[in-house]
């Protein structure tokens, strides 16, 4: 009977990849809103410029599965502090490598979560994805959105963004109240701490993953 | 002890606590076993042939038996307002919705909402304790393992299984489909889950808490006290800090 606990969180590993993409055009978020921040583009817009970008390059059926790979990665890039995201999901182990091999790892983690989820735009037929309201809790700005399918409630998803040199970078991202960033940073401290505390042996299953 | 303190706050658990990991990763294993021997391949079975009205008049049912519980749970929890909306979901689904196949009550407007014992305790500000995996059921903790023990007891139908051969029959049944209906339900997402994962048993463990903290806030967004403090030892504010050094 427990079981049906995980059946939501397993189901938003999955629409993560699909939450990315989708048509960004049906609500948009009030304009007031968007002035009071003052700043030139709002976190909602962000978003929705992302899902306008990832819907054209990776949706496209006849694309082969390393080309989508890529684009997913180059996506990252632009719409993720990765930086901030690889200490996050290292934990306090952060500390235990060079700023030399936090990059490496942040190749790594992308080309891990390229993997594992930019596949799933290969079977967009639909779906919906729609941009809601702005939250400000402490320093971060919260984006609500929804992932609407045809057959099935839709997938609430939260992107947590703050910025960074005047503009928003996510840094994690929800799907129906569970983290991304939370459940990797719990997996991948789990890994290294059942390895004496020793990142190499993550980096080392990560790469067996990703054959980098 | 369930916990060093109780509040009026909804308990969120915010970090991972496994003293009895070696056990659990053991239990674990044996579950995956099991579940890979009986449960999977039911629910395989379950997945390719039955059509889907089947499968909706299958999950409405499971739903149902469950509804008395809701009910006293939010009760407990002093919502008298949703006690009384699952509990009309209970009537008008045994009902009109030919016991618990069809769910009416949401057509109506009543959508469906699960309390259980251990969202209960939670409610009062009891944390989940130690993360248990539990034989055959799978994730669980101590808090949530006792909610199962009370919700047990006080679920209508293990009274009636004790009198009538027909309660229990229904009881077995109901619980029988329930455990095939979960596993139907989670197939595709466990599977890509266990391919994509480094370390299963943890991002499980991770995913479970992340869920039932969910559950407890009743899916509301989570309080901004409550976001800054993702982790007792590293959180976002963290990250950022060591970013820019």
């Amino acid at each position: 009977m427990a079981n049906n606990k995980i059946a939501i969180p397993a189901a938003a590993m999955i629409a993560i990849a699909a939450a990315w993409s989708g048509h960004a055009s049906a609500t948009s978020l009030s304009s007031d809103v968007v002035a009071e921040v003052a700043v030139e583009t709002s976190a909602a817009d962000v978003i929705k410029t992302m899902a306008d970008q990832a819907m054209v390059e990776l949706t496209d059926h006849t694309l082969a599965d390393d080309v989508r790979r890529e684009k997913f990665v180059s996506l990252m890039d632009r719409y993720f502090e990765m930086d901030v995201v690889s200490r996050f999901v290292l934990g306090r182990y952060w500390r235990t490598i060079s700023n030399q091999e936090i990059e490496e790892f942040s190749v790594l983690l992308q080309n891990y979560l390229a993997l594992n989820y930019a596949n799933q735009f290969k079977e967009f037929n639909g779906e919906q994805f729609v941009v809601g309201d702005e939250t400000q809790k402490n320093k971060d700005t919260f984006v609500d959105s929804q992932f609407v399918r045809p057959d099935g409630p839709p997938i609430n998803i939260v992107w947590r963004m703050r910025m960074f040199d005047d503009s928003y970078k996510i840094i994690d991202v929800s799907i129906e109240g569970l983290s991304m960033g939370i459940t990797q940073r719990d997996e991948f401290t789990s890994v290294i701490q059942q390895n004496n505390d020793d990142v190499g042996a993550l980096t080392a299953a990560l790469k067996a993953k990703t054959g980098l | 002890m369930l916990t060093a303190c109780a509040s009026t706050e909804p308990a969120q658990d915010t970090s991972d606590y496994d003293p009895l990991e070696p056990v659990n990763r053991v239990v674990h294993g044996v579950n995956g076993a099991v579940d890979f021997m009986v449960l999977y391949p039911a629910a395989m079975w379950y997945r390719d042939i039955a059509p889907q009205p089947v499968k909706t008049s299958v999950a409405s049912f499971v739903r149902n038996i469950n509804e008395p519980l809701n009910s006293f749970n939010a009760l407990l929890q002093g919502d008298p307002d949703q006690a009384a909306a699952s509990f009309q979901r209970f009537i008008m689904n045994s009902t009109i919705g030919l016991l618990g196949f069809n769910d009416v009550a949401t057509d109506f407007g009543i959508p469906y909402r699960r309390e259980d014992f251990g969202q209960t305790l939670a409610h009062y500000g009891i944390g989940g304790g130690p993360y248990i995996v539990l034989p055959l059921i799978g994730p669980s903790n101590l808090r949530d393992t006792t909610g199962i023990a009370v919700d047990y007891v006080a679920n209508p139908l293990t009274w009636g299984a004790e009198n009538s051969d027909t309660a229990e029959a229904l009881y077995w049944g109901s619980l029988g489909l329930t455990a095939l209906h979960t596993r139907y339900a989670t197939i595709n997402q466990l599977n890509e889950l266990q391919k994509s994962s480094i370390d299963y048993y943890a991002a499980l463990r991770s995913l479970y808490r992340q869920q039932r903290n969910t559950l407890i806030r009743n899916g509301a967004p989570a309080p901004a006290s409550a976001v800054e403090d993702e982790s007792a030892s590293f959180d976002f504010d963290d990250a950022v800090e060591a970013a820019s050094q």
